[in-house]
Formats: C-alpha cells, structure tokens, sequence
C-alpha cells in the first residue's frame, strides 16, 4: 500500500490529482462547518460585492457569501458525482464482465446493445432519462449512472476478454463452476485495477454532467447551493459581478481536472511496467 | 588487433545488484569467464539464476535499477563498462550480437524480415540499401532458407517460427561480429525445427569461428554443442570446465543434483504393468474438433465456411490406472484434445467414461467433472491471482460436496501435496513455480478424481523442480491408482513414466505404442525422426 502511494505520489499528475482531491474530500466532509456565513441568509445591501475579508469571494445577487455556498455546495456536486459513477461503474462492469464471460452469439447480443445505446451523447441520455422521471437530485443520479454504464462495460469487456482466455477461469469451467461465480469471483476481482482508473477519470465528466443538468434546471433545484444550479443563476447577473459566475465555474474545473490527473497517475502506479 | 592470447571475451569478478524495494538482490557475485575465438562457452542454470542479467550486461542494457558493484567485462581487451553510450552503440550488432528466445517476439510485426536485415547492413557496414538487400539475400540462403529472395519481402507473420528464427541467426552473423550471445535460442523452438537450427548454429560457428556464449537450461543441449560448461546458481558460477569433464564427473553438489534430474528415457521410473483386458476407464471414439465459429454473414449467404482442425477423428483409451503419454510438436492438437475432454471445447464423436457414453458438453455432469480433473502447464495462469491457496482449495471441496471442517480438510490436501499447512493464507504470487503446480496438483486430486489430464505440466518449471513434481505424481498415482493423461513434448521425460505414448502430428493421431517399443523400427516416420531429433541426456554420449 505504502510502496502503491509512493509510486503514485512519483508521478507529477498522481501528486497533484491526490492533492485536489484529498481537498475536495475535505470540503466534502467539513464545508458546512468551515464555511464563514450562513449559505442562505440575504442581504439586500451586500449585493453584487467584489472579494474582500468579510466575504473573501464576493457576493451574488442576493447577497449571500460564495465561499460558503461554494464550500455547502461542494458536498452535493462531488458526493452526487462519484455515487453515480460508482453507480454507472458497477452495473457497466458487471455488464462488460458477463458479455465476455459468454462469448459468441450474446457477446455480440449485448455489446451491439450498448453500442447502440452509447451512440447517444451522454448528456442527451441523461436529459431523456431525467425527462422521463421528472427532474430530482436523485433522478439526475440514476440519469448519469445509467449514462456512464455503456462505455464502462466496454472497458471492462475489453480487460475481462484477456481475463476470459486465462488457465484459472478454463480450471473452473472444468470443474463445473456455476457462471455467476466464475463471473463474480474469478474475472470480477482481476479486472478491478483499469476500471477503478477509468471510474476516477470518469468522475470528472459526472462533475460536468450534472452541473450542465443543474444548469438547465433539470437537476439540484433553487435554494439548493449546487455548483452547476450556481453558474446557471448567475448567468443573468454577470455583466454586474463577474464573481458569481467565475467562482462556481472554476471549483467546477478543478474538481474535474483533479479527478482526471488522479486517474492518470493511478493508471500509471496500478501498471508498473509504462 | 586482438593477438591469440587475449580472449575474446572475458569477465572478470563481476558483479550486478538490483536495486529494488525489499533492499539490495544480488543478481550476479564475482562471475569469472572467458570466451577465446572459435570457443562455445554454455552457461547452464535454473530460471532466476542470473543467466540473462549476464547477458544483458556485457551487452550493456541494464535496467535502470541495476548496480555494477565490480569487476570488468572485457570485450578483446577493451573494457565495455568504460565506453560511451555512443560507442556501444556502434559496437552492439557490429561486434556483439544477440540471439533471443522466442523470434516471433524479437522481430518486428510491422517490417519484412528483409529490411530488418538489411537495416544491421546498411547501419554497421556502410553499405547502400541495394547492396544491403543483395547481401541479405546471401545470407538468408547461407542459414539454409530455400527461397531466400521470396523469404526477404515476407513479414515475420509469414514465416513459420523456425525461418524466423534463421532471420534472426542472419542478422546476428550479418556482420562477422566476434562474439554473439544466444539466450535459449531453440527454447520457443519445435523439437525437429530446434534441432535443425542447432545444426546451423553449430555450421555457422565453426565456419566463421566467433566466440560464442550459449545460455540454456537444458542440459542435453549444452552438452552437444558447448566445448565448455559454466554452471550458475544465483549468481554465483559453482564449476565451469571441459563439456566432458562437468558431464562426465560433476565436482559439484549442485551441477551432480541437475545432471540426475534431467530424465533418461533407459531408467524407468514405472515398473507396473496395466492389465488391458480390462475394461478401459476413458474410450474416446472419433473426436473432432474444429476452431473457429461460422461468421455471422457467411451464415446469411450460405458461404461454406470451414473453420480451423484441431483434432481429426482421435480415438484412443485409457485404462485404470494407466499413465498414458501424448507427445508432439505446438499445434498438433494435444491440449485441444485435453480440452474436449474437459468440456472447455465442442467436439464431434463419442467420448465413453466408465461405461456411460458422453457426446457434449450436456453430458458432463457433476459426477464427470469429479472424476476427470485437469492441471495446466503454468501455474501461474492457472492459479486465479486475487484468491488465496486455501480458498482456491476449498472451491473443489465445496462443489464436489464434502463439507465439514474445511481447513483440516486444506491442510490435509497441502501435506498431501509436501507443502506448509501455513500456505493456505497465502497467495500465488508469494509461491514458487513449482509450489504453484503443487497447488495446482492438490487442487486436481482434491475430488479423488479416475483420471487426471497433465496438459505440458512440467514444462513451464526447472529440470529439478521437474524431478520433484513428476515424483509426486507417480507417488499419487501409487496411492490412488488414478489414470493419467500425460501431455508434454518432451519425449525423454515421457519415456520415463507412460506405461503407452500416443503420438500426435497437425491434428491427427499417428500411432499408439508402448513405451518400451516406441524406438523400436517400425514404428511410424515420423515417430523415428521426432526420436531423433530429441538430444540424449547429458552425460551420456561423453
């Protein structure tokens, strides 16, 4: 473990992805108790305010601090982020790893199926799914889940193929293993490393996935301190503070950019041999 | 210029570290040898004792964790650690060759074998690509290619490994170096074609007299083409002499320990006879095999689509307690034949197990599968390397219903297999290759199974550690009057212990023979030149 982080840490990409997100975590878990104001209090007579050391990102239309909304906010988008990845991850992989455990006639079944469903856009995906569920928190969760879940089953399949073709799943199929465990036991376990880095770069695409479902109003709704809900209200108001619009935007880059280096210095430390 | 007495290489207390994590491995300690011109020098030793490090570094390609930590490598008395990476360069190729294991891996996919060739040529002796080309046609009809110009513009998937590895021998020779290094160059080899290209070797050598360093781990084959033997474990050279002289009488524990493990067909390690009356435990009638699925549009089309052969109507029989040996080259069908039998590949015929008749995969029921288990050649494939020993034990026991005290139950299987109890919480990868078979081999014998499929089981592991495994096997064989189906290709090794030997050629089954008669005459061509190709056990002939 230690030797894995070290390795990790080498890299300039993994070092720096590690410390974003080991901040994101932090506001994730303590934002609420760090944040200076209270996220939802007005003040009509601080509208529009520029960075100062009362409120150290300005203020937004209604007078409410940024910071804080920002360090509320953050625990929704990220949490929202990596539990629909999870989500997307878990159903894509158990998908890919069962296609290419069959093989043949529904290998080709099931993959020319999600094909067909990853030529459409992800974003389009999720607005028809949230369309048709109603727009919620939790709907835009299963929208982005179920968005994500194609191309991560072909990720897997990919790796699971080269799995497949193993000694150890011939010895269990030999033995009369039944499918379900030779699926969840012996490929599942070995396919883990390149999923959990394509999970990682993932995340940062739920990040901007649901702050564009937020923005279009299908997702978080007002008061809710959501990064993508901020952006979007703040558009009307950007010719008179360009704060309010900047600050949301950039958290949402970083976070994203975060995730995605992180990805690449684990697909480096999880394959010693790049 | 080099005068008579300086060697053309030469080694002398040299030492390699590795750096790596658990602290500082010593990959080689003092090594002392010495190559004079027209010499073969072949160094002997068991996988991880140092024999490729040694080559790579006279050919100065180090890891980068690697540490010199003294000594010198003289290359005709110019010593190669003090040269720049620029002069190395020049000298790799011109001076110093290599030849690798496996050629399907050490050509290039994407260029012919023409250009790769006339690529040295053109690089080290100056020459224009036209003249390069010509010269490489020379050579590739000097290592005995018979269409030397055709076999220029063909790309190495089009050549058959044997032609690659001639490539390869060409480009090695291509610039009259003065020593080249060949590491297992018949290893990845069929045994006919490796023979073949040990006589080019050994043609070539004495005709261009350059200084060879011959690395293998099979002794048979050092002891005919090496004037001298060295003998490396871990690191560290244990004797070195006259080829006849380490053979003949081994002064050390070590080098005596390899010479007897290596099989010998005239000691047979079988002394029961089978009673063929009978009868027999396994029939398999007519089984076929075909690769490859039928493609979706020539279904549409009603193209005829005829997939690859892997087995051509083989019958055969197994009796009780039979030990019976399937020999032949990659690619003649022996593992598709161990797979049809396991259910890992459709098949056509009939196969009879115990008197009931089995035709598909439907017909393997719990019952078949306890009774015919199957280990595979590397263990480290066939272990699944996120599971621990015990749980990789207890999945048989599980399937095959014997519940009750599970770890007793593990620790009776280690022991039975001569390994720790305490390896049950371990995973593969802290195993040795031969721990791992043993695992493989617990695992097999966990559902006291008739008939046990060895598919090349020994063939991934050290001649001693070879030694040990098929002792094991015979001991359990002993014990539980289990039926083998031994596959391997090494024919010394199966004259040992078959009771019969099947032999096997490009899917077709040519004959079935008893082990004691099966260098008798009238066995079939192709029987007699598989015989003869196999180099006799080292020490014999001396």
């Amino acid at each position: 473990m230690i030797e894995f982080l070290k390795r990790l840490l080498r890299t300039p990409q993994g070092a720096i992805g590690l410390l974003i997100v080991l901040l994101a975590l932090v506001i994730v878990l303590f934002g609420p108790s760090l944040a200076p104001h209270d996220p939802e209090s007005l003040a009509p007579l601080a509208r529009y305010k520029p960075s100062s050391l009362n409120y150290l990102m300005g203020t937004d239309q209604y007078g409410r601090d940024i910071l804080s909304r920002l360090l509320i906010g953050g625990r929704a988008t990220i949490s929202m982020a990596v539990l629909a990845t999870v989500a997307g991850t878990l159903v894509g992989a158990l998908i890919g790893t069962t296609s290419a455990f069959l093989g043949g006639r529904s290998d080709e079944v099931i993959m020319r199926t999600v094909d067909s469903v990853m030529s459409i856009p992800s974003l389009l995906f999720a607005l028809l799914v949230v369309n048709l569920l109603g727009s919620s928190t939790a709907n835009a969760l299963i929208a982005v889940a179920v968005a994500f879940a194609p191309s991560m089953a072909r990720v897997t399949r990919s790796v699971a193929l080269s799995v497949r073709k193993q000694d150890y799943i011939s010895a269990a199929i030999a033995r009369g293993e039944r499918s379900s465990y030779i699926i969840l036991r012996e490929m599942l376990p070995n396919v883990v490393a390149p999923i959990i880095v394509e999970m990682t770069i993932r995340i940062s695409f739920a990040v901007m996935l649901f702050a564009t479902l937020s923005f279009l109003g299908l997702g978080a709704q007002p008061p809710a301190a959501e990064w993508g809900l901020m952006v979007s209200e703040a558009r009307q108001y950007m010719h008179l503070s360009a704060g309010i619009l900047i600050w949301p935007s950039l958290a949402i880059a970083i976070v994203a950019v975060g995730f995605n280096l992180l990805g690449d210095g684990l697909r480096d430390a999880l394959n010693p041999r790049t | 210029m080099t005068n008579a007495t300086t060697p053309t290489l030469d080694i002398r207390n040299y030492s390699l570290d590795y750096a790596t994590s658990g602290g500082r491995f010593h990959a080689l300690k003092d090594i002392n040898l010495s190559i004079g011109r027209g010499e073969i020098l072949g160094l002997v030793g068991e996988s991880g004792s140092g024999k490729t490090s040694l080559a790579w570094s006279i050919m100065r390609y180090l890891p980068k964790n690697a540490r010199e930590t003294g000594g010198s490598i003289l290359l005709a008395g110019e010593d190669l650690a003090a040269k720049s990476a620029g002069e190395i360069d020049k000298l790799r190729g011109r001076r110093i060759s290599m030849v690798f294991q496996d050629p399907s891996t050490s050509l290039n996919p994407t260029l012919s074998l023409g250009r790769q060739l006339s690529e040295v040529l053109v690089r080290h002796r100056g020459l224009t690509k036209t003249q390069a080309w010509k010269e490489g046609e020379a050579m590739l009809a000097h290592v005995g290619l018979k269409t030397p110009a055709d076999m220029m513009h063909r790309m190495p998937h089009q050549a058959s490994g044997g032609e690659k590895q001639r490539v390869v021998i060409a480009t090695a020779f291509a610039c009259n170096p003065e020593c080249i290094i060949f590491d297992e160059p018949t290893t990845a080899l069929d045994v006919i074609t490796s023979r073949q290209i040990l006589d080019l070797f050994v043609a070539l050598q004495a005709e261009t007299g350059v200084a060879c360093l011959y690395i293998s781990h099979d002794l048979a084959l050092i002891s005919r083409t090496a004037s001298r033997v060295a003998v490396i474990r871990r690191g560290v050279i244990v004797e070195q002499g006259d080829s006849a002289q380490i053979f003949g009488a081994p002064q050390d524990d070590y080098t005596r320990e390899l010479i007897a493990a290596v099989p010998d067909p005239r000691h047979r390690l079988v002394t029961t006879e089978i009673d063929a009356a009978k009868e027999p435990l396994v029939k398999v009638e007519n089984v076929s095999v075909h690769y490859g699925r039928k493609p979706f549009f020539a279904a549409l089309t009603g193209r005829a689509h005829q997939g690859t052969v892997g087995n051509r109507a083989v019958s055969l029989t197994v009796n009780p307690g039979e030990i019976l040996g399937i020999v032949g080259e990659s690619g003649s069908g022996k593992s598709t034949l161990a797979k049809a039998m396991t259910g890992l590949n459709r098949f056509e015929g009939k196969i009879w197990f115990a008197g009931k008749p089995i035709s598909g995969l439907r017909d393997m029921g719990t019952e078949y599968r306890k009774d015919v288990q199957i280990i595979f050649q590397h263990p480290d494939a066939s272990l699944n390397p996120r599971q621990k020993i015990g749980e990789i034990l207890s999945r048989p026991l599980k399937l095959y219903g014997k519940d009750g005290s599970n770890t007793e139950e593990i620790g009776a299987m280690l022991e039975q297999v001569r390994l720790p109890r305490s390896h049950a919480d371990r995973y593969p990868h802290q195993l040795s290759g031969g721990e791992k078979q043993r695992v493989a081999i617990a695992r097999a014998f966990a559902s006291k199974p008739k008939l046990v499929i060895c598919d090349e089981i020994t063939s991934a592991l050290d001649v001693s550690v070879q030694a040990s495994i098929i002792q094991l096997l015979l001991e359990l064989q002993k014990a539980s009057n289990t039926a083998y189906l031994f596959i391997t290709h090494d024919l010394n090794l199966i004259r040992q212990i078959a009771h019969r030997i099947a032999v096997m050629y490009r899917g077709d089954l040519i004959e079935i023979a008893r082990a004691e008669e099966i260098d008798r005459p009238e066995r079939a061509d192709y029987t007699r030149r598989l015989l003869e190709a196999v180099p006799p056990p080292a020490g014999t002939q001396a």
